[in-house]
């Protein structure tokens, strides 16, 4: 392993240590696997080009399957390069409790990153995995396109946290799409809580019948930060059901919000909470809910709002004794706390941790 | 000088004058009741020495403690020991009960399990501030939270308004206890304005005086059950005879 240009600072704030105990880790540095460790028994966690030789199956129908080539110019660029990424594999009925962390630490100014990941569980298998990505410090400006494919099998369960933590010259185009088998869960995460030049992405994930696909995201926007960001859940089968939860904090930059839930049989059910917080003048936040049914016999919510902390709760708080910047980190930080049902605790105080940072850091 | 001097208070909001010259005094260690029909000015009063904004204080002065808060803001009158129970506590998103008491806890960390089982509340502190409450469910909220606060003065703006019977005497168990009412009165070091529309708050909290307010001026004081009877009675409106002017006198000679 090349330590010298391994940033342990900047790893640790995504959340990643290889000395921490976990199932498992796997690191990329700019274009190169440092790492990759499995330490459990019914998990495969190995580079995808590796991945290709042992299972054939993998590159034959799970690479650029959910996630289809052509389906836009970013794809198309990442499909010309060699994948440089993970492939994960949990055997049918292994359930995992420590998180896999995963780790994509971008270095060499200028350059271009292309990840390809690709994350299989099979029936009844449960995983969790937390995926940092962060430049170095000696890394100012690049861009980084990270394809996610995931399949889950029937009943099987996924917790997926992405925490980003770029310098802010990073141009960063995340694209994901996910299988939800019958009777599976996918539970996914995302914080973005540093400035960052560009981020687009927008996830989907295809659910059958009984499924479920929730997606949670909070953004704290500072300075010039683009971010173009989004879940879509197509329901594609009874019963099948989705949720959306979306919290940003703007004192700057742009955050394009997009949500789009869509249900096409009979029980679809689904939730949309897209709420922002404007601190200044200096943010705007569009925020854009979509709900789509096509059977009668579906049911789909959403809830949108866009507006400032209100003074009257500002107030209240300070007759309590609490200076007017306390009071206002103490709402900024309670309208991002989501507490998500089925996250280890691990990754939720994390979560906590990274967000409690962010808001003292900027109050 | 008494614990809490108010004198010749003007008061506008939105640029309408609604107190006109209140003269009141507190002193330490006394509880003192407000009556008031609708809209005489009120619950401006306690904004007012809250501190709250929209509150413009354009003649007189408020004295606390020996120290002139008219120009303090809210939360450094707070900290000098003033506390507001709302009459209509706003909820906040977010932000649970239990990080909002841990914030103010001055206390040992069990005072919050105790006092929070005190009012029924335990279920509640892991909910966000007030989101989804009733209205009982507020006011004990309030309560709670002055119970970590311990002010020095208590403002209470209709504590027993939308609490059923059984709720207003949990209520006042917390408030008795914040006002130190097991305690003899020389031994009080806490005081109390309660502004209270139905009267049914004096059944459980002693109070020491009552004055009553109406077109933005106090009217008068006297003896709280007594004064209560009175509006029962003839309304507001024959109030002006109510009065006992000795017993003023002499409550004030005891400040």
């Amino acid at each position: 392993m090349n330590t010298v240009q391994i940033d342990t600072g900047r790893l640790n704030e995504i959340g990643y240590n290889s000395c921490v105990a976990s199932c498992g880790s796997f690191m990329v540095l700019d274009h190169t696997v440092m790492e990759s460790h499995c330490n459990i028994e019914g998990l495969v966690v190995l580079p995808l080009k590796q991945a290709f030789d042992t299972y054939p199956h993998v590159r034959e129908k799970l690479f650029f399957n959910v996630v289809p080539r052509d389906s836009s110019d970013t794809t198309l660029q990442a499909a010309e390069k060699e994948p440089v990424g993970y492939y994960v594999f949990v055997e049918p009925g292994i359930r995992i409790e420590e998180p896999l962390q995963a780790a994509f630490l971008f270095g060499e100014t200028g350059s271009h990153q292309f990840i390809h990941n690709i994350i299989e569980l099979g029936e009844g298998a449960e995983l969790n995995i937390v995926n940092g990505c962060t430049t170095a410090t000696h890394g100012r400006s690049g861009t980084h396109i990270g394809i996610t494919e995931t399949y889950l099998g029937k009943n099987a369960h996924l917790g997926y946290t992405m925490i980003h933590n770029w310098g802010h010259d990073m141009e960063v185009f995340p694209v994901g799409a996910v299988s939800v088998g019958e009777g599976a869960r996918y539970i996914s995460n995302y914080v973005g809580m540093t400035e960052v030049r560009k981020i687009v992405t927008n996830p989907a994930a295809y659910v059958e019948t009984g499924g479920s696909a929730r997606f949670y995201s909070v953004i704290f926007s500072k300075g010039d930060s683009y971010f173009d960001t989004g879940a879509r859940v197509l329901l594609k089968g009874k019963d099948a059901s989705g949720e959306i939860i979306s919290r940003v904090v703007s004192e700057g930059g742009t955050v394009i919000s997009r949500q789009l839930l869509s249900g096409e049989r009979a029980g679809s059910f689904g939730h949309m909470e897209c709420s922002g917080l404007l601190l200044n003048e200096n943010g705007v936040i569009h925020s854009i809910p979509e709900l789509r049914g096509a059977h009668p016999d579906i049911n789909l919510a959403h809830e949108a709002a866009v507006g400032k902390i209100s003074r009257e709760e500002l107030s209240y708080l300070m007759t309590r004794g609490l200076t007017e910047e306390q009071a206002r980190a103490l709402i900024i930080r309670g309208f991002l706390d989501i507490k998500i049902e089925g996250l280890p605790d691990k990754v939720q105080s994390f979560m906590d941790e990274i967000i409690s940072r962010s808001v003292e850091g900027s109050i | 000088m008494s614990f809490l001097e108010i004198t010749d208070l003007h008061v506008s909001v939105e640029g309408k004058e609604i107190l006109k010259g209140i003269d009141l005094s507190l002193g330490i260690g006394r509880t003192a009741i407000i009556f008031g029909p609708n809209g005489s000015g009120k619950s401006t009063l306690m904004g007012a020495i809250s501190g709250l904004p929209g509150y413009e204080i354009t003649q007189g002065s408020i004295t606390f403690k020996g120290q002139d808060i008219s120009r303090l803001s809210v939360d450094e009158r707070s900290r000098l020991g003033i506390g507001l129970s709302f009459q209509y506590p706003p909820a906040i998103k977010g932000v649970r009960l239990l990080t909002l008491l841990e914030t103010l806890n001055r206390q040992t960390p069990e005072k919050i399990t105790e006092y929070a089982q005190l009012l029924n509340l335990t279920a509640y502190l892991d909910r966000d501030i007030n989101v989804g409450f009733s209205g009982g469910e507020r006011k004990r909220s309030e309560v709670l939270q002055l119970m970590m606060q311990m002010p020095d003065l208590l403002l209470l703006d209709e504590p027993e308004s939308g609490v059923d019977i059984e709720n207003i005497s949990v209520i006042a168990d917390g408030l008795r206890i914040i006002l130190e009412k097991d305690q003899p009165i020389s031994r009080r070091k806490r005081s109390a304005i309660i502004i209270t529309h139905t009267g049914f708050i004096l059944d459980y909290i002693k109070a020491d005086i009552a004055f009553v307010i109406m077109n933005g001026h106090v009217l008068g004081c006297g003896a709280p059950g007594e004064i209560f009877e009175e509006i029962r009675r003839d309304g507001y409106s024959k109030c002006s005879s109510c009065f006992a002017e000795k017993f003023c006198e002499e409550y004030k000679g005891a400040l």
